[in-house]
């Protein structure tokens, strides 16, 4: 008499014999969501872009402005701007090999790259594809005094929601510092992340009303930046005074908090970053400095390699 | 720049000199400018868009969060008391009393069940001058239909307002791209087209080049304009045949004035739409992926 057995995952003790399971153990790696499976809260197995949901919020409430003129205009001018003939890939520094000295490097994981920490993307060719455009906007505001003052936390909260219309995060210390009074824990301020018509307003906000009326602002410098396309500036408490939520209701608003906004691009390159920003209205000073890794990023013909070579590097180190 | 600008134009001019014989004359190089006017306003939106962000928009007003008016106004100052007159509250739920739409659910004088209309009281009409300052003054928005759109003037820079216009001009008997001949080897294919448009169309224009790359190319044999197979096959002699680049470009301010015997006749700012008859089907078919829907 034989009996099918469906082997458990986790154990053999019910096969009668020794040995391992036969059966990969997936419930390890495949997470199993219990709300899905329970026939409790039937509202919080929607999808929040099912109308049902309870966390259903529309999305495309009005005409974008800024989303219109980067794809009637922007998008198409971009590609022409950054294409280039025969173009190539430039590797990034990548994870390097081990050189087989050791019989333990069989199976290590691979050596760090060369000089840095985290490796490097690869920057592609510029396609239709892969045109910039502008994902979504961080705005983090940390007030130093907030550690003695912790009120101050609130209304840097506050602000943010009165400036962008959506709810922070707080922001708290990570850090130990006794000299500074400042432990771990503490809330310091708040973080707010846009996108879609929210960035988009932002936006328009800033490059519309806010940064022309700024007297000592002179365009966001050109060293500024991640390396990857993301692009960050800095907004001084006394500036924040002149975006319109704040100063049409200046008696609420005594003490101001300032802030750092990221612009986060799908761009490659800063450069490249910066193009597609000064196409949605935001000015930069400074030299652009386009990384020397960056360079040679052209095909390279047999004949007369050196010179395409020299050329290639000199021009771009000139524009 | 200045080298950089010289060899992208000699790789612009698709090998026209390889091992220092010249493949390709230099008057059979050409540079056509495609002066576009962006947008000036929003685009216009169909039936169905109206209607669908109008519904999207007062799902999020029902959703939205209610009005604080214990921070914009302090408690007993003659602003809150003016401000709380103005509104209209709903009417609460009360014992006995059947409400057709079902029971309010109000919380800070919000039924929550729909949207909240925030009314801001009326200030004492002012002298003339304080009208500007008063905020609770309708908005009036200019009309988006122009003089020029009334009158059809196709010459106008003030047309069609939410769409973009090209510039299209009377070369030679024929409409086109406004077209420009390579005189000299060293200036680059943009710097062409950009002074053959001042020389043709006044100094009185400001223009804003997209890139030193041309964005396209239209061949001709025998004055003949190719198609996109003909101008591929290598049956066609390549010396002769005559290249036009297309270079992208944008006005900025000023407009066009024709000047006496520069050869353009007529000239007219037009939509995509309104190109292809003017254009023919050949010429248009070629350029239209360049051209902005919108």
């Amino acid at each position: 008499m034989s009996l099918a057995f469906i082997r458990p995952f986790s154990s053999s003790v019910i096969a009668q014999k020794v040995g391992c399971a036969m059966v990969k153990p997936v419930h390890h790696t495949i997470k199993i969501e219990k709300r899905l499976l329970s026939p409790r809260f039937p509202d919080l197995k929607l999808d929040p872009s099912d109308i049902r949901s309870p966390k259903f919020r529309p999305r495309l409430t009005q005409q974008d402005r800024v989303l219109d003129h980067y794809y009637n205009t922007l998008e198409s001018d971009l590609l022409l701007i950054q294409y280039r003939h025969d173009q190539i890939d430039v590797e990034g520094n990548k994870r390097r090999k081990w050189d087989m000295s050791s019989p333990y490097h069989l199976n290590r994981p691979l050596r760090k790259p060369r000089g840095q920490i985290v490796p490097s993307p690869t920057i592609k060719t510029r396609t239709w594809k892969n045109i910039p455009r502008l994902e979504n906007i961080t705005i983090n505001c940390f007030v130093k005094e907030a550690k003695i003052k912790p009120e101050l936390a609130i209304a840097a909260t506050l602000q943010l929601q009165q400036i962008t219309g959506c709810k922070p995060s707080p922001v708290y210390a990570k850090a130990n510092v006794p000299t500074w009074k400042l432990r771990p824990g503490m809330r310091m301020g708040a973080r707010v992340s846009l996108s879609g018509s929210d960035a988009s307003q932002f936006l328009t906000t800033l490059t519309e009303i806010v940064l022309p009326r700024i007297r000592e602002f002179r365009g966001i410098s050109n060293r500024s930046g991640d390396r990857y396309g993301n692009i960050a500036f800095g907004l001084r408490p006394e500036d924040i005074k002149v975006f319109p939520e704040i100063e049409n209701n200046q008696d609420s608003w005594p003490k101001t908090f300032g802030m750092d906004i990221t612009l986060h691009t799908s761009a490659q390159t800063d450069a490249d970053a910066r193009i597609l920003l000064s196409g949605l209205g935001f000015p930069f000073t400074g030299g652009e400095r386009v990384p020397k890794t960056l360079l040679n990023d052209l095909k390279i013909e047999d004949e007369n390699v050196n010179d395409v070579v020299t050329k290639n590097s000199e021009t771009r180190a000139e524009a | 720049m200045l080298q950089k600008a010289i060899l992208e134009t000699r790789r612009g001019l698709a090998a026209a000199v390889a091992g220092g014989v010249r493949l390709v004359p230099l008057e059979n190089i050409r540079a056509s400018l495609i002066l576009s006017r962006t947008p000036i306003v929003t685009p216009d939106m169909s039936e169905f868009d109206k209607k669908f962000y109008k519904y999207q928009e007062e799902l999020e007003r029902r959703l939205m969060w209610t009005f604080p008016k214990w921070f914009y106004f302090k408690k007993g100052t003659v602003a809150e008391r003016e401000f709380t007159k103005a509104q209209k509250y709903p009417i609460p739920s009360h014992p006995g009393v059947w409400f057709p739409k079902g029971l309010p659910d109000i919380k800070h004088g919000r039924d929550r069940r729909f949207r909240q209309d925030i009314i801001l009281p009326k200030k004492a009409p002012e002298e003339e001058s304080g009208e500007m300052e008063n905020e609770t003054r309708a908005i009036k928005l200019n009309s988006r239909i122009t003089e020029a759109d009334k009158k059809n003037d196709q010459a106008s820079l003030e047309r069609k307002l939410a769409r973009t216009l090209y510039l299209l001009v009377k070369q030679d008997g024929q409409w086109k791209f406004p077209t420009f001949p390579v005189e000299n080897e060293d200036v680059p294919l943009n710097e062409v087209a950009e002074n053959g448009l001042r020389r043709v169309g006044g100094n009185k224009i400001n223009t804003w080049n997209v890139s030193r790359t041309p964005a396209g190319i239209l061949k001709y044999s025998n004055g003949k304009l190719l198609d996109c197979e003909q101008s591929e096959s290598p049956s066609v002699k390549d010396s002769s045949i005559v290249r036009d680049y297309l270079i992208k470009s944008h006005i900025l301010a000023g407009k066009f004035v024709p000047q006496d015997k520069q050869g353009v006749e007529e000239y007219k700012w037009l939509v995509k739409e309104e190109l292809e008859p003017l254009l023919g089907k050949a010429y248009f078919s070629q350029v239209e992926f360049l051209l902005s829907k919108v």
